[in-house]
């Protein structure tokens, strides 16, 4: 019931997206992609190479594991009107046995932001949506990738997220940052990308589960094949759980359409008007 | 115009004070360097697999402003790292030095010129709109692809996709603070051509208007390495009795990196600029 709570806020804050939807851009055929004889796309086609014979995780990647349409869920809006987000951003352990590790106090202001129904979400005030949070959301992540940058396009206030696979460390002294700063090496056919530098009062899911600025994220990432990437996100913070944990995701290619902006900032009145409501 | 300087330059404050950050310092990679190892930015412009010119890169308007010392003697100006002349006046080396507004518009212009360009989106840390970006004092990262380019901007993280794969403007755009943008080659020269703007757009700090009648090109000339020439053209028919080019300059940053500059959270200029209206 309580996840139900909070599920109807993030409803409520994703009704805008669906009259994008409907933009005529979206039906424009993706260049590039292998099709099969009846022109639908072959999803499991060989993974695409950079120049460099690398993967190439150019394309615009969504959940593959989607939040299932109960009937708790059909209350707030109709089944299949919304696009899909995973069940990992509502709570980013919920494939783990036990759940996330929190500290106590951690577990303590997580449960408190599940009670108030996730009121100061970020996400719901329109504030950016750090890592690993975009991976789980029910927005279109387009990645645009040269063998010394992988580019992530967020739909959300048509924000963007730098990985840096050209060799360089991890400063020393990182401005905290809603992003982070992200650094890549390839094992393999893998790319392991490293994050630190975050801000210290970030969400990893709307569930409130904190991250902190002692956070180290690594996302192991791999393209098994045209329509598929493989994650892997490590997360460490000694400051909100007692150990580090990994949660598995998978995306999946999402083909002749594009992004729509959805910039939510102006005007934006929901934060107020959810605040009024606290207590009630 | 020094009142509005003042408020352009309260937006940007913030900046300032990362500026010192330490992955600024990274060099560049894939840079031409002289044999003592600085940019040589006077080196061809790169290419692309398809043998087109390369527009990636850090760009910043080419500094048109100079700063003075206690002497009256030019320096380069300190604190910020620049920006345009022309974001203020977009117009300002056209005949006359304004835009060829209708009489609505040159109105409209004045009134919010005349309050110090309050109502700014950029100030209210709203979307800065093309083609604000090519002369606002912050760091434009080109991607380019033969089929996309891709530019990152600095303020809110936020970014503008160019379509190069020969697709057709869609019929029925949503109106976008970027509008939806296609690019063709002419020799080495990209043009980009956007529609499907937003209604209610300032094109400068001043407060010159764009609507969603807006037709923009820009030719993207990379000259050599270190240089980007932008002929802009807008011809936007509900604000302005013909259309107009203007000529903007780009050069090279090297061995920096975007800093994110997202200001919209805990925001209060706007508030505080709207009481003192007036006053």
């Amino acid at each position: 019931m309580r996840r139900v709570n909070v599920l109807a806020l993030v409803l409520a804050t994703l009704v805008g997206a669906p009259a994008a939807v409907f933009g005529q851009w979206l039906r424009y055929p993706t260049a590039d992609v292998p099709r099969k004889a009846d022109g639908t796309p072959n999803l499991t086609a060989p993974t695409p190479r950079l120049p460099d014979g690398k993967p190439d995780f150019s394309g615009i990647w969504h959940t593959a594991v989607k939040i299932p349409c109960t009937a708790e869920f059909a209350r707030f809006i109709e089944c299949g009107s919304e696009i899909g987000g995973s069940p990992v951003a509502l709570n980013f352990g919920t494939d783990l046995k036990g759940g996330l590790p929190y500290q106590p106090w951690a577990a303590e202001v997580a449960k408190q932001r599940a009670a108030d129904f996730s009121r100061d979400d970020p996400h719901v005030r329109c504030l950016p949506d750090n890592p690993p949070r975009p991976w789980g959301m029910p927005h279109l992540t387009k990645a645009v990738h040269t063998p010394k940058l992988l580019v992530l396009l967020y739909e959300v206030n048509a924000m963007y997220r730098q990985i840096f696979v050209d060799g360089r460390p991890l400063p020393q002294d990182l401005n905290p940052t809603w992003n982070g700063y992200s650094v890549a090496r390839w094992e393999g056919d893998a790319l392991v990308v490293q994050t630190a530098g975050f801000r210290d009062s970030l969400w990893i899911d709307m569930g409130g589960s904190p991250m902190s600025d002692a956070a180290k994220m690594t996302e192991r990432i791999r393209r098994p094949n045209f329509g598929t990437l493989e994650l892997e996100i490590t997360i460490d913070d000694s400051k909100v759980y007692t150990r580090p944990f990994t949660v598995k995701m998978r995306q999946g290619l999402e083909v002749d359409t594009e992004l729509v902006d959805e910039f939510c900032l102006e005007n934006e009145k929901s934060y107020e008007r959810m605040q009024r409501t606290r207590g009630k | 115009m020094s009142r509005v300087a003042a408020l352009a330059l309260t937006a940007v404050m913030c900046a300032t004070s990362v500026v010192a950050a330490q992955w600024l310092k990274y060099p560049t990679d894939s840079i031409p360097r002289k044999p003592d190892g600085k940019p040589d930015l006077t080196a061809p412009a790169p290419r692309l697999p398809d043998g087109k010119p390369d527009l990636s890169g850090l760009w910043h308007a080419t500094q048109g402003r100079t700063c003075e010392n206690s002497r009256g003697e030019a320096r380069p100006c300190g604190i910020e790292i620049g920006g345009s002349p022309l974001g203020g006046n977009l117009g300002r080396n056209l005949p006359g030095g304004k835009l060829p507004y209708q009489p609505w518009a040159e109105k409209l212009m004045n009134e919010r010129h005349a309050v110090n360009s309050i109502d700014d989106p950029h100030v209210r840390c709203l979307p800065d709109n093309p083609p604000r970006h090519w002369t606002l004092p912050h760091l434009t990262k080109a991607i380019h692809s033969p089929k996309l380019l891709v530019l990152l901007y600095e303020v809110n993280a936020m970014y503008r996709q160019v379509f190069i794969d020969g697709r057709p403007f869609p019929q029925d755009m949503n109106p976008t603070w970027n509008g939806y943008s296609v690019g063709h080659w002419e020799g080495d020269t990209l043009v980009v051509e956007t529609r499907g703007f937003r209604d209610d757009l300032w094109a400068d700090t001043w407060g010159s208007p764009m609507s969603d009648a807006a037709k923009m090109t820009e030719k993207f000339h990379r000259k050599n390495f270190g240089t980007m020439e932008i002929a802009l053209t807008i011809d936007d028919p509900k604000v302005y009795t013909k259309p107009f080019t203007v000529l903007l300059n780009e050069s090279i940053e090297p061995d920096t990196e975007l800093v994110d500059e997202f200001c919209a959270e805990g925001e209060k200029d706007y508030e505080r600029l709207q009481r003192s209206r007036g006053k």
